[in-house]
């Protein structure tokens, strides 16, 4: 029988781009004090010139991965993240410029869980993890009912387990 | 060997093969306190040989003590292990845990008739090995035969492999003979020992000699000495030099033939068993069905000299710490004679020789693709040592070259059930496996792949640690079809 793969269509949820906002500001804001606070100690002891030069370089990267990674970034990943679950596989699609599409069999799933941070929780919202005996996998964005449905869901998929004579 | 027994103890030659042990790592402590400094009973050297004598004394005591208070036992389904001087530790393993068994004979083995065994298990952790140090040869046997006894007792019911039919490894009732698939020959040895180079071996040899010999005594003001000898003779350096390297060639015979001496590659129905090395005898077996992938290595000296390393890659520990990774059946092959090896051994996957090219475009793709180490290399050189910038350009041809190296040599094939791919510029290393041992894909596509209309594919296999093999720039079209191609894997129900 000819299993036909149809392209994932389940989307995550629009609120993960103002969480995203948030996390990467705090990320990418403690950084920055930290190398601001560095180059004010460096002109205050007056340390070597290169930690000078280094540090502006660093902070002129921060603030341009910034400027993506706010504004820019959590869009596209929230527009193109897509992924699929049927009891024979779980399909992972994400990315715009960099188009990753992994294929995960059910019977090689070794646990399901889901997490909640404190941002996530105010949104209403999980992230459920798969991991196999080779990798793990966030799907990150899921509204709560659906992610606690999806999780038993793939448990009881993943329970038929494939004979490949390992313990 | 019973199925129950009373609690045995080590060899006596234990003793012994611990205490050749320490001394040989005690060498040159003994060399410099009691020899050269035999009539110093003074300073710090005095305290050094009462320090030396005390570790000495509580090394030999625990040895001692340890031959005393270890032991070992089995029963239908398990051994136990008591060790452990002042904190008692037992160790029960069952035999269906076991997946491999190694033995290992070195000199002082031999001298006795002995040697050792290690029985390994599938978890990774520290424990994961059990290791006989010294035992009679036919116990070691013994032990191995009770253990594939009592596993195989224990698992008849669920051996067959998910997926693969084997045809060619029928039913395991009657234990099939162990027939042997190759033999090296001195042929084999002396172009091993040319393609490994070890005849250059005596050089680190020499080198650590003279440094370790230096920390003792300083014989550097000597070899500077030797040094200005030389520059002023300068014509006895041609004589010397090639005496040198005769030594040196003889040396890395022997050196290799310890290693890599009276080669056998053997199997039976369900293991294939290797054994090396002459005087240092290591075996090594792995279960048939539980190769999860062949990957065929090919470092360039090799393919001057026609000749692969072919490594088995399954989940079970290969190398015990130290060792030499036994995983690779002889590495030092003829390409022939390896893939006929091959064919016979493991006849679920076959080398392809049809393999298709990619595309002819993708050369300008991977030539256009950004040269990290050499602008990372020039930026630090010009920061740095700005006299030594040639060094970023001949960084720069040497990433050119491997690119192109890596258009030409990459090959791919997606057949039947099995995915056969071939990547690396001046390595080439070809990866055949089969669909039911993928544990996952990835299709992906950069923004540079998708203007070439190419995709990268990649997969995981089973392995210790996982193995994780791409082919970059294949056919657009060739993305989807792997992607239906895995679909379709057999999922056995229990």
């Amino acid at each position: 029988m000819e299993y036909i793969l149809k392209e994932p269509e389940r989307q995550i949820s629009t609120k993960i781009i103002q969480i995203w906002r948030t996390t990467n500001t705090i990320g990418h804001g403690s950084f920055l004090l930290g190398f601001v606070a560095l180059l004010t100690a460096s002109h205050y002891w007056d340390w070597y010139n290169w930690v000078n030069i280094t540090l502006y370089v660093l902070i002129g990267i921060t603030v341009l991965s910034a400027i993506f990674s706010i504004l820019i970034e959590p869009v596209f990943i929230q527009r193109t993240w897509r992924y699929d679950v049927d009891e024979n596989f779980i399909q992972l699609k994400h990315g715009r410029w960099n188009v990753e599409h992994k294929i995960i069999p059910m019977a090689k799933i070794e646990y399901v869980t889901t997490d909640q941070g404190p941002f996530l929780r105010k949104a209403g919202l999980y992230s459920l993890n798969i991991g196999t005996t080779a990798s793990s996998h966030k799907i990150p964005a899921i509204p709560e009912k659906e992610a606690l449905k999806l999780r038993s869901l793939i448990a009881s998929y993943a329970n038929v387990k494939e004979d490949d004579s390992f313990e | 060997m019973n199925n129950t027994q009373e609690a045995k103890r080590y060899h006596p030659a234990y003793l012994l093969v611990e205490l050749f042990e320490f001394l040989r790592n005690s060498f040159f402590f003994i060399l410099f306190l009691f020899i050269f400094n035999f009539d110093v009973t003074t300073g710090w050297i005095f305290w050094a040989k009462i320090a030396f004598l005390a570790a000495a004394a509580f090394t030999i005591g625990k040895i001692f003590l340890s031959w005393r208070l270890h032991t070992y036992e089995f029963d239908r389904k398990s051994i136990t292990l008591r060790e452990g001087i002042f904190v008692k530790k037992v160790r029960t393993i069952a035999f269906d845990r076991v997946q491999n068994k190694k033995t290992s004979t070195s000199f002082i083995h031999n001298w006795f008739k002995l040697t050792s065994l290690t029985l390994e298990t599938g978890t990774s952790n520290d424990e994961a090995s059990v290791r006989f140090p010294v035992l009679k040869r036919q116990e070691a046997d013994a032990i191995v035969e009770t253990i594939d006894k009592g596993a195989a007792a224990e698992t008849s019911s669920v051996e067959s492999e998910e997926g693969e039919t084997d045809a060619s490894l029928p039913v395991r009732s009657e234990k099939s003979q162990r027939l042997e698939y190759f033999r090296s020959t001195n042929k084999d040895t002396l172009r091993a020992a040319f393609t490994s180079l070890s005849f250059l071996a005596i050089f680190p040899i020499l080198l650590t000699l003279y440094f370790q010999i230096d920390d003792f005594f300083s014989i550097e003001d000597d070899a500077e000495n030797a040094v200005l000898y030389f520059a002023d003779h300068f014509w006895l350096l041609a004589p010397l030099f090639i005496v040198a390297i005769l030594i040196s060639s003889v040396i890395g015979y022997i050196i290799t033939t310890i290693r890599y001496g009276n080669y056998r590659i053997e199997a039976d129905r369900e293991r294939i068993y290797i054994t090396r090395g002459v005087g240092q005898v290591h075996t090594f077996s792995i279960q048939r069905n539980k190769v999860q992938a062949i990957q065929i290595e090919q470092p360039f000296m090799k393919r001057i000299w026609g000749i692969v390393e072919v490594k088995l890659i399954s989940a079970e520990a290969l190398s015990i710490g130290d060792e030499l990774a036994t995983n690779s059946l002889y590495p030092f092959m003829k390409t022939k004679e390896a893939y006929a090896l091959l064919g016979e051994l493991l006849p679920q996957y076959t080398v392809q020789d049809n393999l298709n090219r990619l595309p002819r475009n993708t050369i300008w793709l991977k030539l256009l693709r950004p040269y990290y180490v050499t602008v990372f290399a020039g930026v630090a050189l010009w920061f740095f040592r700005p006299s030594l910038l040639w060094v970023a350009g001949v960084l720069f041809a040497i990433s050119l070259v491997s690119r192109l190296f890596d258009y030409l040599f990459t090959r791919y094939a997606l057949e039947g059930d099995s995915i056969q791919i071939r990547t690396g510029g001046f390595t080439t290393t070809t990866f055949v496996t089969r669909r039911e041992r993928i544990q996952e894909i990835e299709v992906s596509q950069s923004k540079l792949q998708r203007a070439f209309g190419v995709r990268s594919l990649g997969f995981t296999n089973r392995a210790k640690p996982i193995h994780v093999s791409s082919i970059q720039d294949v056919p657009d079209g060739l993305g989807n079809d792997f992607k239906q191609w895995f679909v379709q894997r057999k999922v056995k129900l229990e």
